[in-house]
């Protein structure tokens, strides 16, 4: 990076450029890496995330002469890359999932988080539960659009998967996150409906 | 109908993106890490031979024939008596003529050659530090002069050449007490500073050696009757061994200094010249396959090298100059 250039390199430059100096790649941390802390830590907690996220940069600095210039927008590579740590820990994750549904204490947010009310609460824990059941490939495009605010062309880029499959994992994900939520949501369980 | 997402976006949503109390140090774990294992000097060239065995194994998949790099190519190599060579460095390097100490505002030019490991690419680069380390200097793509200021790094192990020369200043010129001062340095005891990388307990022997070759290759302003006494310290030092025949990245042939030790992946020389015993450059030779990752072709082979050389190191008045 020189001092005199005028306004912002998209990812893709800088990558480029970290090809032969690479103290550059530093600048693609600084932009991208707390949001993926953030979005790891949601899932796993702020320990593991530190080790995911440093493990992704690295990995991404080792292959960043494949990246794909033609993507101004590094993001959905580097959460691709992520997903892929993240699947490591499957059994964490949904240990803490599960833990929340039997419990009601959410481990992860309750640093952050003064007592929820008991309806809130309640769907959570639905929430927690759909999330325990989902297959890992349903689970992982649901969260990448949910809690990383990805497009579909995101989502399949990120996942190397074709955008139809994106479609239809989204559809199967939250048609189960409707129906778990559809328990603790008076207007819409299905007693009542019956019952009306 | 959107409940079930809009639900889910506010869970966990408390969970704050981190500010510059985390993204500081996990900045500099991660460049640690892609700098290599451990120390930052030396192997920051390196990254750059990594991503050429990437670029080559792509091209190695098209033509299964292509040749691996070979040690066969290397002239072969005798080593001498380590102790008669330094003692003739020593004396060699005390009769040299002393440099005058260069100002704040001078540059401390560099040119060297880099030789990749795999694809054999031999790329030059020239460099201005200012003598203060403040701003670095090069010229860009377009031949285009680019001075940028030096942002501080306070956990980096590396100096500016102003501090280098502090450093020299303070050293005795009997070698048993440079020897000790050099070990007992705590710069390059608790440095480069490196989040999440675990300290790494270095030998004395390794850490005399390691010091002392770094002070000889960058020999801006090295007073005579010092750089003599680096010289014989360094026959103090356990497992010094020196090689004849060994190649720096511009072909030349001079003195190989390594050292003897636990590392089985690479041999590090240090190459000097066989008569003025001055610095050329470094030569790294695998020893074996090394993995990177979980790879499972090597990333660089058994025998491959990777060499710099060092064409030029002068003290000039601006950027751009060459002495």
């Amino acid at each position: 990076m020189t001092a005199d250039e005028p306004g912002r390199l998209d990812d893709a430059e800088v990558i480029r450029r970290s090809e032969r100096a690479p103290e550059v790649f530093a600048d693609l941390f600084d932009r991208h890496a707390p949001a993926l802390r953030r979005y790891v830590a949601r899932r796993l907690g702020p320990a593991l995330a530190d080790d995911i996220v440093s493990d992704a940069f690295l990995a991404a600095f080792r292959r960043r002469h494949r990246y794909d210039a033609s993507h101004p927008d590094a993001r959905p590579w580097l959460y691709g890359i992520a997903a892929r740590l993240i699947s490591r820990h499957r059994r964490v994750e949904v240990r803490l999932y599960r833990a929340l549904v039997r419990s009601g204490a959410d481990e992860i947010a309750e640093p952050y988080t003064e007592r929820v009310d008991d309806r809130i609460a309640a769907q959570q824990a639905g929430l927690a539960g759909a999330l325990a059941e989902l297959s890992p490939g349903d689970r992982e495009v649901l969260l990448l659009v949910a809690w990383a605010d990805m497009s579909y062309d995101d989502v399949a880029r990120a996942l190397d998967i074709p955008a139809g499959t994106v479609a239809s994992r989204l559809h199967r994900a939250r048609a189960k996150t409707r129906q778990a939520l559809g328990g603790s949501h008076p207007a819409t369980t299905r007693e009542e409906s019956f019952d009306g | 109908m959107d409940e079930d997402l809009r639900l889910l976006r506010e869970w966990r949503a408390e969970i704050p993106e981190p500010g510059q109390e985390w993204i500081i140090p996990q900045r500099r774990r991660m460049l640690a890490r892609i700098r290599g294992r451990g120390r930052a000097l030396g192997r920051r060239l390196l990254l750059v031979g990594a991503l050429g065995a990437a670029t080559a194994l792509a091209v190695a998949t098209l033509r299964p024939e292509a040749p691996a790099p070979s040690p066969a190519s290397a002239p072969p190599v005798a080593r001498l008596d380590s102790g008669v060579v330094l003692a003739h460095a020593a004396e060699v390097a005390g009769r040299r003529k002393g440099d005058r100490v260069p100002l704040p505002t001078q540059w401390h030019y560099t040119k060297t050659l880099d030789k990749q490991a795999n694809s054999g690419t031999v790329t030059a680069s020239e460099a201005w530090i200012r003598y203060d380390g403040r701003q670095s200097a090069a010229f860009d793509e377009g031949g285009k002069m680019v001075v940028s200021d030096v942002p501080p790094d306070p956990g980096d192990d590396d100096l500016s050449p102003q501090q280098y020369d502090a450093k020299l200043r303070e050293l005795p010129t009997d070698p048993k007490k440079l020897l000790a001062k050099v070990t007992a340095d705590r710069h390059w005891i608790d440095y480069p500073k490196e989040e999440g990388v675990p300290e790494a307990a270095e030998p004395d022997a390794d850490r005399a050696y390691r010091v002392i070759m770094l002070y000889l290759s960058r020999y801006g302003t090295m007073p005579p009757r010092l750089e003599a006494a680096m010289f014989r310290a360094l026959a103090l030092v356990p497992g010094v061994r020196v090689e004849q025949g060994v190649s720096d990245a511009a072909g030349r042939s001079g003195l190989g200094v390594w050292m003897e030790g636990t590392d089985t992946v690479f041999r590090n020389y240090y190459i000097l010249d066989r008569d003025t015993y001055r610095y050329l450059g470094t030569r790294m030779v695998w020893l074996r396959d090394e993995f990177i990752g979980g790879d499972s072709e090597p990333a660089f082979r058994k025998g491959a090298v990777w060499s710099t050389a060092l064409l030029s190191s002068a003290i000039v008045d601006r950027p751009g100059r060459r002495g």
